[in-house]
């Protein structure tokens, strides 16, 4: 019913559909002789080693930012309801906009370039890991808490002894699952103006040049990959 | 008279050299980001004035007129999100049986599980760029590109949960001389059935943020309301689309969260599936995970 209603809404046929993806294109032969050599460019690689940069250092700023968020939205973390519900409302906010739309807001606030980049990616690592500390948060064993409490803790020094070393290999985890989410979102800020080796690309779709397009496209995405396999082996050591 | 007691010996503690190396590979990787990137860092301390700036201009007196047909290009992002997502099943469904080693030869199923990788790594608004000139700029091309964007990653979830089942339902269909597809049929498909559906709403959830973005390049949807008002400057309609964006996403997740409970849970009174205890964690936090 509803993918009716929805298929309705956006004009979907089925036999347009196919007439469409036979009929050749410079989009789809570009993609079939992908220029290899593009990422290695003197215009390209600098912007290429951009967004390896905005990538690490979102993650590092973002991850570090949304620990005490995700601690400051529970009971453990905080005992005044008010500010709870504050923090909570905040993070799904921040949650529900897209890295892009992010990159878009930066831009409009402060100017094209690097930074709207950074800030993007910041905001976005925020929504990712305090969401997914939150709910590791939700299951902590009380225990260590109780024996905080007990001695006379601080709430400080009660997330400090008890809940931090328990959340601690998730946490960073997460962090890691950030960095590949952000290597991939970093990769298509430049299309607004926030930096990085989308500029590139949004340069030679405007241009046509497809097989230019196509070549540094997968080339990245290769290193995406390597990236993600390398992290996924690292984070089921640490889960 | 009492004796000092002496200080209790404690041995030293074992230098942890992994931790080492890697907090040192970790700061020189931030060290370098930090010295490599142009960021025109004084420009930081002005921008939460700027964002305040640009918040006001946006929210101050926002142009309800345009209400009506915001809501109906949310409309529009919310289908583009969920034809996409439907198309995705269709492909993923199957191409999962043959990537789940339980079913089928290890290499078969490594085989597959690369072509998930590769589709997972290529971002959705990349893929509207290359559907657009194919399709024009149309809903179709961000149906497309979500289409092929969460074949990637709604497989890799799948395989994981069918890899997760009791193999029992299995043995008795090859006892009884079942052939493959009635095996898959009556062994695998019943006890995967309700997380599979689950999943899809999951893909569903993060699919709504991808087609929220995807107008931005032209693929339909809000999104390129959005995009034009704010590069115009036309404040008071940047700033109402950026709410019915945030409301709606956040109205979307709350009905399919719904949803997914009551699919997972079972009807109210019922114990519920039996499954969610065998999934393996790894497995439940990677699809927590994958709202984003």
């Amino acid at each position: 019913m509803f993918t009716i209603l929805t298929a309705r809404s956006v004009g979907f046929s089925l036999s347009d559909l196919i007439e469409n993806l036979t009929r050749t294109n410079p989009v789809i032969e570009g993609m079939l002789n992908p220029d290899w050599g593009q990422i290695w460019s003197d215009r390209t690689r600098p912007r290429f080693f951009e967004t390896l940069q905005l990538a690490v250092i979102g993650t590092v700023t973002g991850g570090a930012a949304a620990l005490p968020l995700a601690l400051w939205s529970t009971k453990v973390g905080n005992s005044n309801s008010a500010l709870r519900l504050v923090v909570r409302s905040f993070n799904n906010v921040v949650r529900s906009i897209p890295d892009l739309l992010w990159a878009l807001i930066w831009v409009s606030a402060i100017g094209i370039g690097v930074l709207p980049g950074l800030l993007a990616l910041f905001f976005f690592t925020i929504a990712v890991v305090s969401k997914l500390t939150f709910d590791i948060l939700d299951g902590i064993d009380m225990g260590p808490i109780e024996a905080a409490d007990a001695s006379g803790a601080t709430t400080t020094q009660r997330l400090r002894t008890s809940v931090v070393p328990q959340i601690l290999p998730a946490y960073t985890s997460f962090v890691l699952y950030g960095f590949e989410l952000n290597l991939r979102a970093s990769a298509v800020l430049g299309l607004v103006g926030a930096g990085g080796i989308g500029q590139r690309i949004e340069f030679f779709r405007a241009q046509g040049r497809w097989e230019e397009l196509w070549g540094v496209v997968f080339l990245f995405f290769i290193i995406v990959v390597i990236v993600e396999f390398i992290s996924v082996r690292l984070r089921r050591r640490l889960v | 008279m009492t004796a000092a007691m002496p200080a209790p010996q404690l041995p030293s503690k074992p230098f942890d050299w992994p931790k080492l190396i890697w907090w040192t590979l970790t700061a020189a990787l931030v060290g370098w980001a930090l010295w490599g990137l142009d960021a025109k860092w004084s420009r930081l301390l002005d921008a939460p004035g700027d964002l305040w700036t640009l918040a006001r201009l946006m929210f101050r007196d926002m142009d309800l007129g345009e209400t009506g047909r915001l809501i109906g290009e949310m409309w529009e992002s919310i289908s583009i999100a969920w034809m996409g997502t439907i198309i995705a099943a269709i492909f993923a469904i199957p191409l999962s049986f043959v990537a789940a080693e339980n079913l089928v030869p290890k290499p078969v199923a490594i085989f597959v599980r690369q072509i998930f990788n590769v589709l997972r790594a290529i971002p959705e608004i990349i893929l509207a760029l290359a559907f657009i000139p194919v399709f024009g700029l149309s809903p179709m091309a961000g149906v497309m590109a979500i289409g092929v964007g969460s074949i990637g990653s709604l497989g890799k979830l799948f395989y994981e949960l069918i890899e997760a089942i009791d193999d029992s339902p299995i043995e008795a269909a090859d006892a009884v001389g079942a052939t493959p597809l009635q095996r898959l049929r009556w062994g695998v498909i019943p006890q995967v059935l309700p997380e599979l559906t689950s999943l899809v709403m999951y893909r569903f959830e993060i699919n709504i943020r991808a087609s929220a973005v995807l107008g931005l390049v032209g693929a339909g949807g809000i999104g390129s309301t959005l995009a034009q008002s704010l590069e115009f400057k036309q404040w008071e309609v940047a700033g109402l689309a950026l709410i019915i964006v945030v409301i709606g996403t956040i109205a979307v997740d709350a009905v399919s969260g719904i949803i997914r409970r009551r699919i997972v849970a079972g009807p109210p009174g019922t114990t519920g599936s039996d499954l969610t205890d065998d999934l393996p964690p790894e497995a439940m936090a990677a699809a927590e995970s994958r709202v984003f």
